[in-house]
């Protein structure tokens, strides 16, 4: 997929994956290079700057086996931003669909 | 690359970050490794997914100056911002360059237009003094009416180069959500 495309599906990706559940950076990263091709090196910085815009909080919390790692939380403002996020997202894929089925028809 | 290297190098690259968050940074990537050596991965390999250090700093970097720039408008800080988000990648600085053209072309043409008609008092006053072009009482007054315009406009141009500043710096955070830095090969 176009790589332009993809920084910005980033986004939409880690809001509704912490809209699940909190979740630490590790864990995002997996789950969504486990799905997409990412660099899996600029997740970090997405979840500073989303931070920063007060779309999360973090939290530090003990782990069974080494350090505590650092856990992700949604806030409302996140919410938000999610779902303002998925409503571009589908209408903008219906439309991508749609071209692709009208273009499937004429052949 | 290992772990090591990753870390030292990716350190280095963020020097002119703050201390703290510059150790809560590395602090994330060592985070990244440890869990990734438990599942078995090697530090190569975590090192290879993760990508250049070199790109995930200028995305740091990228943030950090539109961030000050947007606490502190100073020129300064308005150039690193603008630099920096240039830097992410080749083709920025075409995107990058039309909306910052147009920008700068109406702060200082407004700027220069303000000066100039409070200036005009003076000029008419030259006018006066030199006789370079038949005086008339009524130049003298209509310079004070541009003066007066000039003056206003000086006040308009305050708010209209701070909302102008702000709205570059909400285009340059969409610019850097938007341009590549997140991407594999990119």
């Amino acid at each position: 997929m176009n790589i332009q495309f993809k920084k910005g599906i980033l986004e939409l990706c880690v809001l509704v994956l912490l809209n699940q559940k909190d979740r630490y950076g590790y864990e995002l990263v997996q789950m969504i290079s486990d799905q997409i091709q990412i660099s899996e090196g600029s997740v970090y910085p997405l979840l500073r700057r989303l931070t920063k815009e007060s779309y999360f909080t973090t939290y530090l919390k003990e782990s069974n086996e080494g350090p505590p790692r650092k856990y992700y939380q949604l806030t409302s403002l996140g919410k938000e931003r999610l779902e303002a996020l998925t409503a571009e997202w589908t209408q903008f894929s219906q439309g991508v669909n749609q071209i692709l089925k009208e273009g499937g028809n004429n052949e | 690359m290992n772990k090591d290297q990753f870390l030292q190098k990716l350190d280095t690259l963020i020097k002119v970050l703050p201390p703290d968050e510059r150790q809560d940074i590395l602090q994330d990537y060592k985070e990244y490794f440890l869990l990734g050596t438990e599942a078995g991965k090697t530090e190569e390999q975590i090192a290879s997914s993760l990508g250049s250090p070199n790109q995930i700093a200028k995305d740091l970097l990228a943030s950090y100056h539109v961030d000050q720039a947007a606490n502190k408008a100073t020129s300064r800080n308005i150039m690193r911002a603008l630099w920096s988000v240039i830097g992410l990648s080749f083709l920025n600085f075409f995107i990058i360059l039309g909306p910052v053209i147009v920008l700068f072309g109406i702060v200082f043409s407004g700027w220069l237009l303000s000066f100039v008609l409070c200036i005009t008092p003076l000029l008419a006053l030259i006018n006066l003094v030199s006789e370079l072009a038949p005086f008339q009482t009524f130049d003298l007054f209509i310079s004070f009416i541009l003066c007066g315009l000039g003056l206003f406009m000086i006040i308009a141009m305050v708010y209209t180069t701070r909302k102008l500043f702000s709205l570059l710096i909400r285009y340059l955070r969409f610019n850097i959500s938007f341009i590549k830095g997140g991407v594999k090969n990119a």
